[in-house]
């Protein structure tokens, strides 16, 4: 349909019967993507409205109170607890990553071969397992085997265990977490920045336009929709925040670090609650993608205006 | 040179004896026909020092019933979230399994594996000197139900008792050994200086804590199995609950809320703990060659509290699960696995310290294997096993809900040691947790 409107936006005619075929040669796409992303899906849904656990194969079937597990989610403190966790992780997170990623990017945006050579090296956080990535931060926040614990001692500034600090251990995941992607939005903007077209830059220079008015004004327009959807990536992922939480901190201490995610996690795997949990992982999705449309239509309407 | 190749050569001669050992005491139609001869059986367990090693001896099982073995080892969480799943669809894509301590009643209660009666009341499929008695009672009742049906065959205990990696610390305080609560703070106040930690500890809270709560007179559930109402916020949790962190937070090295147990092991190693209380296996190597500690470190039983000692006990065992296609071939390879020729030969071939057999605890192999610098930590083994068989404490410990109430416990403690709440206030929270958890499991409270 989009691209029949499209055609016809264009100034192509596109009879119903061309729509059909364009249609017809859509289809078995689209019954292959539905199979491969809506069927589990709609099966996650369909577990969430029962109490299954795997202890007891009937409660697969057992729709007798379909809202359970939802009414026990929003009166379950430890869920909305984690929502607020999740919350903070993935809003300094995903602005740190933004942040980061733009200035490395404006840094970056330069034909030197040097620089070219930087561009690599800035990706390689990004490019590693993610398990490798938790477990370098995992022996840089354990002070027994930490350099950085040693050389802060060394000059007599010793540091209390960031990730067993209720006051830090959140932010010291968030600060791994933008170590190991902000390569990703640096990398984003960097492409948007090297098609920006040069004549109303050049033009803004010699209207004498300084530094920060020119990207103000000139540039920002241009990467706006490019920092949006690496804004909107980087949002998305964050809400599926695992491997740091799990090796740096099990949600602890207490519960200080425990996203929703994590929450959903334990629910399932060590409770074995997979109708609570699945209610838990349904509500984040259905999070997801209204956030994800509310990131959009922002990103979207500011372009406009621009 | 030549000793080495003597060495060896015993060690042969050995294995060959429980081979042979092994072959003689068979039925005579697999002597002579290998009737399992090109059965393929699926094995796993979670990473332990005694499957690691069993792996090493599989080619002589392969070798001597024609069964191909496919065996692995995941880490313990990896392992127990795949085998829940496989056993909940009550699959066949194993054949022998471990049942995992803290899941025996989830496991059993479910009906995933099957009882182990026939195979050993069966002389055909079991020789009488493997000898089932010969496993320690306590081990034998964790994985038996009610009806007296035995579903596992125990591969190892693990049991809570003290280490003092810098007893010279202790008795230049002129202290001793703790064998209260009240001596354990003096003695951790005392070492806790100069870069040694005073008293160290995992972060596995649900299995530490759970021994000082029975000390003080408390416990995790009210009376389990039959009555499971959580127990987390009486007058005894709440004291022992501010003990036990009050000695992670004030003698404690920093981070000690991220410790694993292999930290543990390696700051008593290292020199930089004193005093722990943790299960054996983790506390052993502090004697080792190659640890500062080797000349300073003394072992004691599991201190009492005001209400009794209560070391934590564990075990694990092989199982078949109900799905297996050929139990009977199964049950061959745990009956090897399990033989007590295999057992003691895990102890002096490859320094097993954990065995689950009477006859191969009290030999003086184990004996001499577990004397650690003059201290007999063999006897202390065994009392302490002893002590958890002799009484239903443990009981706690299986109940199907457990695991709930285990990751209950260790946000509970942390929130107290990371001073976010009070004792009283993270214990009211963990039960009030614990109660919605466990209704939410459907048990009637």
């Amino acid at each position: 349909m989009a691209a029949a409107v499209a055609a016809t936006d264009r100034g192509y005619s596109v009879t119903p019967r061309q729509r059909l075929a364009l249609l017809g040669g859509l289809l078995p796409a689209m019954v292959l993507l539905a199979a491969l992303t809506l069927a589990p899906a709609l099966y996650l849904f369909v577990v969430s409205l029962t109490p299954a656990t795997p202890t007891n194969p009937s409660s697969l079937t057992d729709f007798s109170a379909p809202a359970q597990n939802y009414l026990s989610a929003l009166a379950d403190e430890r869920f909305t607890e984690s929502l607020w966790v999740q919350l903070k992780l993935s809003a300094s997170t995903v602005i740190a990553q933004t942040v980061l990623g733009l200035g490395v990017a404006l840094l970056l945006d330069r034909r030197a071969r040097l620089v070219q050579a930087l561009r690599t090296i800035f990706l390689i956080p990004m490019v590693l397992p993610p398990i490798v990535a938790a477990l370098i931060w995992k022996i840089l926040y354990t002070p027994d085997v930490s350099p950085l614990h040693r050389v802060l001692a060394a000059v007599h500034l010793p540091v209390s265990s960031l990730i067993t600090n209720p006051h830090t251990a959140l932010w010291a995941i968030a600060f791994a977490d933008t170590w190991e992607w902000f390569p990703f939005t640096m990398l984003i903007i960097l492409a948007a920045l090297q098609v920006v077209p040069r004549e109303p830059v050049e033009a803004a220079k010699v209207d004498g336009a300084r530094p920060l008015q020119l990207f103000w004004y000139v540039v920002l327009p241009f990467i706006r929709p490019a920092i949006v959807v690496a804004a909107l990536f980087r949002l998305i992922d964050s809400i599926k925040a695992f491997p740091l939480i799990y090796v740096l901190t099990s949600g602890g201490p207490g519960t200080a670090t425990q996203v929703t995610n994590y929450y959903a996690f334990t629910q399932a795997f060590n409770y074995a609650y997979w109708g609570y949990a699945s209610a838990i992982a349904v509500m984040l999705t259905a999070g997801v993608f209204a956030l994800s449309w509310l990131v959009s239509a922002v990103g979207t309407r500011s372009s406009a205006h621009d | 040179m030549s000793s080495v190749t003597s060495r060896n050569r015993r060690r042969v001669l050995k294995g060959a004896a429980a081979l042979g050992a092994y072959a003689l005491s068979a039925s005579p139609a697999r002597s002579a026909a290998k009737p399992f001869e090109g059965v393929e059986l699926n094995v796993s367990c979670w990473s332990a020092p005694f499957p690691k090693l069993l792996q090493t001896y599989l080619p002589e099982f392969e070798k001597l019933t024609g069964i191909k073995v496919n065996y692995d080892t995941p880490g313990f969480l990896i392992y127990n979230q795949r085998v829940d799943l496989e056993l909940s669809t009550r699959g066949s894509s194993y054949d022998v399994l471990n049942i995992t301590f803290i899941y025996v009643d989830r496991w059993l209660r479910a009906g995933w594996f099957a009882p182990l009666n026939d195979f050993l009341k069966d002389p055909a499929a079991t020789p009488k000197d493997f000898d089932i008695d010969d496993f320690l009672p306590a081990t034998r009742k964790i994985m038996s139900d009610k009806q007296g049906n035995l579903y596992g065959i125990p591969w190892t205990c693990d049991i809570s008792m003290a280490a003092a990696g810098r007893y010279d610390l202790v008795t230049q305080a002129g202290l001793a050994m703790p064998t209260t609560f009240d001596e354990i703070e003096k003695v951790a106040a005392a070492t806790n200086k100069n870069g040694v930690a005073g008293f160290l500890g995992d972060n596995r809270h649900g299995w530490n804590f759970p021994p000082y709560l029975q000390g003080f007179g408390g416990n995790v559930f009210r009376k389990p199995p039959d009555d499971l109402m959580p127990m987390l916020d009486t007058r005894e949790a709440i004291a022992a609950a501010d003990f036990y962190c009050h000695l992670l937070r004030d003698y404690g090295p920093n981070g000690v809320l991220s410790y694993s147990y292999d930290q543990v092991t390696a700051a008593l190693k290292q020199g930089r703990g004193n005093y722990v209380t943790e299960g054996h296996i983790f506390l052993m190597p502090a004697a080792d060659p190659d640890s500062k500690e080797a000349k300073t470190v003394r072992y004691s039983p599991f201190p009492r509290g005001p209400a009794g000692q209560f070391p934590g006990f564990a075990t694990h065992a092989w199982g078949i699960p109900v799905g297996a296609k050929n139990k009977r071939a199964s049950w061959e390879f745990i009956k090897w696995a399990m033989s007590k020729e295999m057992m003691m030969r895990a102890v002096t071939e490859k320094g097993y310290s954990s065995p689950s057999r009477r006859s191969v605890v009290q030999s003086p192999e184990f004996k001499k294997r577990l004397t650690l610098n003059d201290n007999d930590v063999a006897d202390i083994y065994l009392k302490g096993i002893e002590t958890a068989g002799g009484s239903d404490y443990m009981a706690y410990r299986i109940v199907h809900v457990f695991p709930q109430v285990d990751t209950l416990i260790g946000q509970a403690m942390e929130r107290i040691v990371s001073k976010q709440m009070s004792a009283a206030d993270s214990m009211r929270q963990a039960q009030a947790s614990a109660i919605a958890d466990l209704k939410k499991a459907g048990v009637k409270l």
